[in-house]
């Protein structure tokens, strides 16, 4: 290597390490923002509160359901909520910043636009972290409360909750990199829906009759769903803590390759957007 | 020497949101800004001030034009290091303490912790906010905020530093403890570009500068130059023993004039080589010379007198 690829090199190395510095500085500013605001604050309050009334239902099932209930009830509790917060979290935050025009003091700053897309998400990936952290810490205490056998596949469960949230997150972004608030909550929200409901489509598609088999433009549709949207059921793994079926790691890795892959894409489309955006 | 800031042609166009007609909000405007000098932009509200400002610091795109900053394009991260802005009326994270604030700002600049750790603590010294340094910014004052926003401007040490409207929201001791900073930061070497209303402040501090009223360009300069209305004129304030007429100066040098400031003291203008001669007639004729000097038209006055004449030439076109 030349002397100049090796400074080539070294810059470009510096280059990514400073642009590190600023993707941690804004996701640190995201991360205050979340931990100083009432409102999440509550939420996580909500949260732990819903998954320790699972203890209540529990005691409403059947004998030997209770274990299901509580392990079902209590991971449904936290992954609607860490979807909840993804949403609400990502499609207000750049929006805010837009609306508070606390963008004129950040964008003029040696930062790149796509640095500060980057940030936001990086923010809200730990907050949603320390969210899913609690949420569980709850959620493992109520088993442990009621004698239900704990074991190390409850951990990959609640990190591939974290996956699906990270997931539902890069969706928000995009659209609120051009979209108001509430439309960015409707199509993300949207996109949500289709996602958990991409097995059902799925199944429906590989049956031998019914509407997708009748209509050619619906069924082109149903396809065209299924093979472009995110199946967030890969994220769920509830049925298989119940029957005690194992989780195992390259299952978890598989799923975050893909849940990345998905992240990437929608983030790049957010940051391209954001790029050419003006701030008036 | 390259200009710290070189604006060419430069228009902006915007289409607000479910309208069909598009707003020009600047029209082919041109300035240089040298190094080291403060630089002032005037003009009324919807002049295309902050427009302008905008595109200087990379938050708009130009519709057309050329805008260079420091030598390069203003989304530049090397240039943008290089600058400090401070927005008109400044809105922060108010969940942050001034400390805070400073701190994620100085790591967006590259600062390691000991650097952050003693700029900012010079900075609040400077903008004298060391008081509330443990305060959120929700808890500060309107001045105390344009103060926090001064702070973060000057966070990176600039070469070129945007202020738009740095005085508004002051009281008089703030605003000139401020203009005192601008003065020294001159001083210093720094290149300052600053919008105002206050017309004092442009005043006091400005080398040169532009005036834009409605998106257009109306004049650039020298202030000095801007006040004189383009013709060196000088002017004698003179007073007449009891009882006595004003200056008949009907046969004096051409274009000098008499206005009278009270029925005994008149101001007699006259162009500035002629001024020697005038003056020496106006003592053979008996009246005392109470004072003299250049002739410069306030600025306000330049810039009434300006933007009367745009809506003159618009009317006319109508």
């Amino acid at each position: 290597m030349t002397a100049s690829g090796v400074a080539g090199a070294a810059r470009g190395l510096f280059g990514l390490g400073a642009s590190w510095t600023r993707v941690h500085a804004l996701a640190l500013n995201t991360f205050i923002e979340a931990s100083r605001n009432r409102a999440f604050v509550g939420l996580g309050v909500a949260a732990v509160g819903l998954v320790v009334s699972s203890i209540a239902l529990s005691q409403l099932a059947i004998r030997d359901q209770a274990a299901r209930v509580l392990v079902d009830f209590g991971l449904f509790a936290i992954s609607l909520l860490s979807v909840v917060i993804a949403v609400v979290m990502g499609v207000i935050l750049i929006f805010k910043e837009v609306d508070r025009k606390t963008f004129y003091l950040v964008l003029p700053k040696p930062v790149r636009r796509s640095e500060v897309v980057a940030g936001k998400f990086a923010g809200l990936l730990a907050v949603l972290a320390v969210a899913v952290v609690v949420m569980g810490a709850a959620w493992i205490l109520s088993l442990v409360a009621r004698d239900v056998p704990v074991n190390p596949d409850m951990i990959k469960a609640l990190v591939l909750v974290w996956f699906e949230a990270a997931l539902i997150t890069s969706v928000a972004l995009f659209f609120s990199s051009f979209a108001t608030p509430v439309m960015s909550g409707v199509f993300t929200l949207g996109i949500f829906l289709v996602g958990r409901s991409v097995p059902l489509l799925d199944e429906l598609l590989r049956a031998k009759k019914g509407v997708l088999v009748r209509n050619p433009l619906v069924r082109f549709i149903a396809q065209a769903v299924t093979d472009t949207f995110p199946d967030l059921s890969v994220f769920h793994v509830g049925k298989e803590l119940i029957l005690g079926v194992p989780v195992g790691w390259d299952y978890v890795g598989g799923v975050a390759l893909y849940c990345a892959g998905y992240c990437v894409f929608f983030l790049a489309l957010g940051m391209l957007i954001f790029r050419r955006r003006d701030f008036v | 020497m390259t200009p710290a800031i070189a604006v060419e042609g430069l228009s902006k166009t915007f289409r607000p949101p479910f309208r069909l007609k598009k707003v020009r909000a600047v029209r082919s405007v041109s300035f240089t800004v040298t190094p080291g000098e403060v630089f002032g932009f005037l003009g009324p509200n919807g002049a295309g001030k902050t427009t302008t400002i905008k595109v200087l610091t990379g938050l708009i795109r130009p519709t057309a034009g050329r805008v260079a900053v420091l030598g390069g394009p203003p989304t530049s991260i090397e240039v943008k290091a290089r600058v400090g802005f401070l927005p008109e009326q400044p809105y922060f994270y108010d969940y942050l303490k001034p400390t805070e604030l400073l701190d994620i700002f100085g790591r967006l600049f590259g600062m390691d912790r000991s650097t952050r750790h003693r700029r900012i603590h010079e900075l609040l010294d400077l903008v004298g906010l060391a008081h509330a340094k443990d305060r959120t910014l929700r808890k500060f004052s309107k001045g105390m905020l344009q103060r926090v926003g001064l702070a973060q401007a000057l966070l990176n040490d600039p070469d070129l530093l945007i202020l738009d409207e740095p005085l508004s929201g002051l009281d008089p001791i703030g605003r000139k403890e401020v203009a005192d900073l601008i003065a020294s930061l001159k001083a210093g070497g720094k290149t300052i570009f600053f919008s105002s209303h206050i017309l004092a402040d442009i005043e006091r501090l400005c080398d040169r500068v532009v005036i834009l009223d409605r998106g257009e360009m109306k004049a650039e300069g020298r202030l000095d130059d801007l006040l004189a209305g383009g013709r060196w004129e000088k002017e004698a304030v003179v007073r007449a023993r009891p009882g006595g007429a004003p200056p008949r100066v009907e046969t004096w040098p051409e274009g000098t004039r008499v206005e009278e400031i009270d029925p005994a003291t008149w101001r007699v203008v006259t162009p500035g080589e002629a001024f020697g001669p005038v003056l020496q007639r106006l003592v053979e004729a008996g009246f005392e010379v109470v004072g003299a000097g250049d002739r410069r038209l306030s600025l306000e006055a330049l810039i009434m007198g300006l933007t009367r004449e745009a809506s003159g030439a618009r009317e006319v076109a109508r």
